[in-house]
Order: C-alpha cells, then sequence, then structure tokens
C-alpha cells in the first residue's frame, strides 16, 4: 500500500531531553492525520523531522517515498508546511510575499498560483495591502496559501486555527476538508478535540513516544473499556423496576434517580434487550439514549494513564 | 538560468523590496556616505586652511612624491589628507553591510519568517548568498559612489592637481579591492551577531568588533607607523578576504537549517 508518510522509530533528543520517542506510524495519500498531544509532548518536532527540517537522533521517515534527513530539498518540493507563527515580511505587500516563497519553487506559474490562491482563500482584493495590518485570521489564511503555492502532495499543519476567532477557525476547517477532499495527505496538530474528531480520518495521541492511534471512533470505544453506559427515562419513577433491572445479568451497575436511571452494561452487546426487560418489569421507557465518550475523554484517558505509567 | 540562480536572484530581490520599502534604511543608505565623504573634504579644508604646514610633513611629501616635489607645505599637507580616505572609506561598507545584515536576519527571527522559508527548496548557501549579496551590493557601490564624489568635491574645490597623484596603486587597491572584503566580512559578523542576539542593536554590539582592525589600519596610515605600499595595501587586502573566508565558514555552521530552527532564539 502506498503511504504518502511513513515514519519508524523516529527519535529525536536534545541533550539529554527526549522529545520523540520511537515513533512509528503511517498515513495514506488523502487521509488526514490528527496529531493530539500537550505542550512539549513532540508534536513540532515530529514536524520538523518529517518536513526535513532537523534531523532524527534514531530512526528513520519517509515523505512520498523521499527521505527527508538526507534529501531535505527534495522533501520541500512536495510539501506545504503551515508553522504555528505564520511568519511574513510585514512591510511588503501579501502578494509580494506569496511572489517570494512561490519564486523558490522550480516548475510553478507563480504569479497565477499566487492569484489563485489568494482568490481561493478570500485576500484577493486585499492582495496590494502591507500585511503588517492583517488580523491574525487573515496572516493564517495566507500561511495556508503560501503552503499551497506548489500544489503540495502532503500538508503539515501546526495548530492551524489556534488563537482564531470561531468564524475563521471554522471556515478553514472547511478548507482543510476539501484539500482532504482532492488527495492530499494533511499531517495536523492540534490541541482542539473537536477538529480532531471533525476532520481527522485517524488520530494519533503522542506524549513524546505514541500513546495510541486509530479512528476517532475506535478511540472512543477503547475508552468505554468494552462497557457501555445508557440513560432511561422512565415514564414514572419505580422502586420495583430499579430492583429489576439492577438484577439484570447483563447489567454492571445502576446510578441516577427517579424517573432516571443511569445504567452500566457488563454485556454491551446486551444493550437492544435492556427496553424489552424493563417493559417485562412494569416500566414505560420514555427515552433511551446512549452515552458516548467524546475524542476528549479518550484523550484525558489515555494521557493521564501515560502519566500514571 | 539554473535554479541556484534564480533562487539567490529571488532572495536578493526581496532583501531590496524591503529594504526599498523602508524609508529608514534608504535615508541611511544615502546619509551615511555622503556624511562619511562630507566629513572628510571638511577635515581636508578646515586643516589645511587653519593648522599651519609643518616642514616636517612638506619634507616628508615631497621625499615619497615626485610629482609633489614642488608643491608648497600646504598642497603637500592637503595631499597626505587626500591619502587617508581610502582607509576612512572603508567605514562605509563595514557599516552598510553591518546593519543590513543584521537588520536583515534578526528581522527574520523576530517575524519567524525563518522556519517557512527553510521549508521551501531554497538551499542554505543559496540564502546566505543572497542575502550577503543585498548587504555587500550597496556596500560596496556607496563605498565607490563616495570615493567617486570625494574625487569630485576635490576639483569643485579647486584641488584637482591632487588627483593623480593622490590616486596611486595603494589608494586605488584599498577602494577596489579591499572595501569589498571589508564588506563580506562585515556581513558575515553580523551573520554571526545575528545568530545569537535577539534584536538589532544586540546582533551589531556582537559583530562591531570589525572595526577594531579597520581602526588599526586607520592609526598605522595616519601616524605613519607604516607606509602602505601596493604590495602592503594587497596584502591587508589578501588578509581580509582570507579572514572574511574562515568567517564564513563559521556563519554557514551558524545558518545551517538545525542550527536556525533548534538553537536560534
Amino acid at each position: 500500500m502506498h503511504h504518502a508518510i511513513q515514519a519508524s522509530h523516529l527519535t529525536r533528543r536534545f541533550g539529554e531531553r527526549i522529545a520523540v520517542n520511537d515513533l512509528s506510524f503511517t498515513a495514506s495519500a488523502g487521509e488526514i492525520l490528527g496529531f493530539l498531544g500537550p505542550n512539549g509532548a513532540g508534536k513540532t518536532t515530529t514536524i520538523r523531522m518529517l518536513s526535513g527540517m532537523i534531523a532524527p537522533t534514531s530512526g528513520s521517515a519517509k515523505v512520498v517515498e523521499i527521505d527527508p534527513a538526507s534529501q531535505p530539498a527534495n522533501v520541500h518540493a512536495v510539501i506545504g508546511l503551515l508553522p504555528e507563527s505564520p511568519g511574513f515580511y510585514g512591510q511588503l505587500s501579501a502578494e509580494r510575499n506569496l511572489r517570494y516563497f512561490a519564486g523558490f519553487y522550480p516548475g510553478i506559474d507563480g504569479k497565477r498560483q499566487v492569484e489563485m490562491y489568494l482568490d481561493r482563500l478570500g485576500l484577493l482584493e486585499r492582495k496590494n495591502e502591507r500585511v503588517a495590518g492583517f488580523s491574525k485570521g487573515m496572516k493564517q489564511r495566507l500561511s495556508l496559501a503560501r503552503a499551497l503555492l506548489h500544489e503540495p502532495a502532503v500538508l503539515f499543519l501546526d495548530e492551524p486555527t489556534s488563537g482564531l476567532d470561531p468564524e475563521v477557525a471554522h471556515e478553514l476547517r472547511i478548507l482543510i476538508g476539501e484539500l482532504r477532499d482532492v488527495g492530499r495527505t494533511i499531517f495536523l496538530s492540534t490541541h482542539n478535540l473537536n477538529e480532531a474528531e471533525g476532520l481527522c480520518d485517524r488520530v494519533a495521541v503522542i506524549r513524546t513516544s505514541l500513546v495510541a492511534l486509530d479512528t476517532p471512533s475506535a478511540l472512543r470505544s477503547q475508552a468505554t473499556r468494552g462497557g457501555a453506559t445508557v440513560t432511561v427515562q422512565l415514564e414514572t419513577a419505580d422502586s420495583d423496576v430499579r430492583e429489576a433491572i439492577s438484577a439484570l445479568p447483563y447489567v454492571a451497575s445502576i446510578g441516577g434517580s427517579g424517573e432516571q436511571l443511569t445504567v452500566v452494561f457488563s454485556d454491551p452487546s446486551a444493550r437492544p434487550r435492556l427496553a424489552a426487560d424493563i417493559l417485562a418489569a412494569g416500566g414505560n421507557v420514555l427515552e433511551m439514549l446512549e452515552q458516548r465518550a467524546s475524542l476528549e475523554d479518550v484523550y484525558l484517558n489515555l494521557v493521564q494513564d501515560e502519566e500514571r505509567s | 538560468m539554473s535554479g541556484s540562480v534564480r533562487r539567490i536572484r529571488n532572495v536578493l530581490s526581496k532583501e531590496w523590496s524591503v529594504m526599498s520599502s523602508s524609508f529608514g534604511s534608504l535615508l541611511y543608505l544615502v546619509l551615511f556616505p555622503l556624511l562619511i565623504t562630507g566629513q572628510a573634504v571638511l577635515i581636508i579644508w578646515l586643516v589645511a586652511r587653519f593648522v599651519p604646514a609643518g616642514d616636517a610633513i612638506a619634507t616628508l611629501v615631497h621625499s615619497e612624491e615626485a610629482a609633489a616635489a614642488s608643491w608648497s607645505a600646504v598642497d603637500a599637507l592637503r595631499l597626505l589628507l587626500v591619502r587617508q580616505f581610502n582607509v576612512f572609506v572603508l567605514i562605509v561598507p563595514a557599516m552598510i553591510a553591518n546593519v543590513f545584515s543584521t537588520q536583515s536576519i534578526v528581522e527574520e527571527k523576530i517575524t519567524q519568517t525563518l522556519e517557512p522559508l527553510l521549508a521551501t527548496p531554497v538551499r542554505t548557501w543559496e540564502l546566505v548568498t543572497g542575502k550577503a549579496l543585498s548587504g555587500a551590493v550597496p556596500a560596496v557601490a556607496s563605498t565607490w559612489l563616495c570615493a567617486g564624489a570625494f574625487i569630485g568635491a576635490l576639483y569643485g574645490l579647486g584641488w584637482g592637481f591632487l588627483v593623480p597623484v593622490a590616486l596611486n596603486a595603494t589608494w586605488l587597491i584599498s577602494v577596489i579591492a579591499l572595501a569589498p572584503a571589508v564588506a563580506v566580512l562585515s556581513f558575515v559578523l553580523g551573520v554571526i551577531g545575528s545568530s545569537r542576539a535577539a534584536d538589532t542593536k544586540g546582533a551589531q554590539n556582537i559583530s562591531v568588533v570589525l572595526f577594531l582592525p579597520l581602526i588599526v589600519l586607520m592609526v598605522l596610515q595616519v601616524t605613519g607607523l607604516v607606509w602602505f605600499t601596493p604590495a602592503t595595501m594587497g596584502a591587508v587586502a589578501a588578509g581580509f578576504f582570507l579572514l572574511a573566508a574562515g568567517m564564513v565558514c563559521v556563519a554557514v555552521r551558524l545558518f545551517a537549517r538545525e542550527s536556525i530552527i533548534v538553537r536560534w532564539r
């Protein structure tokens, strides 16, 4: 299978400190791979190693079949980077900034690409204005335009919506989704768990080393550790019904009070039987709602488990 | 056009766009050389006008320059002063290259443009070369314009007869060969200073060390401790070029991607 990104036992030390330890993962072409982790977990260091900015202490990586450590210039031709800080020459116009960066890529029509992406990112009308006067959201959009100028196969986005207002962040997320739809591989480092859940095909949780890597739904399932919880709204509170439910063989525990009960299953596969069993015990069910772990719960569990271990 | 040349031209063009967008930079580029040239002309005029020329100076000049053997003591003094300009003017490439290199690199650090820049296919040596040329070309051009303006001022003040005698091989070697060496060295020291400093002033404070050898050169020439011949001036220029080459190696190591990303703060 063709992988756009392959990392194999990637490790990076800074003196005695280990920033990234034995990281192995792959990302397929056209996939959005989310990278979650607390500050200092090694997300940016990983991006820098994969983008050929710094070399790994040990291990290896391939981006579009190119080794970033030995052929950084070749990797730079096929990747786009949106760094944590946009980084523009404030005294130059948006267009001049992009023309400068476009000028380093061989075989592209810089003028055409700059116009196209300024238009696509909604900045064409302000192309002649100095970047120093741009808002953070505009700079971030300009930064995304810069990352796309040479039509890279792989995009590294480091906290792309950090510090943006909700509207701009939403627009940017839509754009990122569109980029995936046209087949680009996106490596998305983020603190925003809703963003990761909404955008990413798979999510990696990192805390120096890889803690977990799976689809958001699979990670949520793991968080329930094989169990499941259902909230039941009864028509009337009935202690006999409550006792009957707690005696059911597939129920681990029961919580809540009055008409509202929280049922924790020891055998989640028995969930479809619960409504019929309540009815048989004389209760009337108004509503049943399965409680799902959010990615935030998953993330916090994983990181706390890692801390404890 | 090869890829490297295209990328170097791209860096050069951007640097000059930034330079031309700053009124302060343009003013500095124009005013500073004019000030240095004007100061030199004024000093010559004032000294020749108010300081009595001693016989010792006239004797020295008459013995060293056959063409000036019949000149008055005042004209001999003027010749001696005009001859100091070749070293005095080296302040121009030193200052301009240093100011532009430190501004250019420290600004990249402050605005955090180095990371996206280093994520492009530009190679370190192309980036350093582009930046070096962007500072060294105006520095050397300003120096030569200063030299031209100085000669023009000599003619304008009616001292044109000094020019053919003053502009000897030593004078020309220092302006044509030593000035570019000083510009390159100054730029490189600016890079080294910038890699360690958090702001432009800090970088300039570190790289100001370049002025020590220039001051030594001036003192040696003005006091007459060393009478610079074309050979000695050529050796000084070669020494500066060698020093610059050594410093370039240091600068390229400091300017490596990993150093910038990991160590530059």
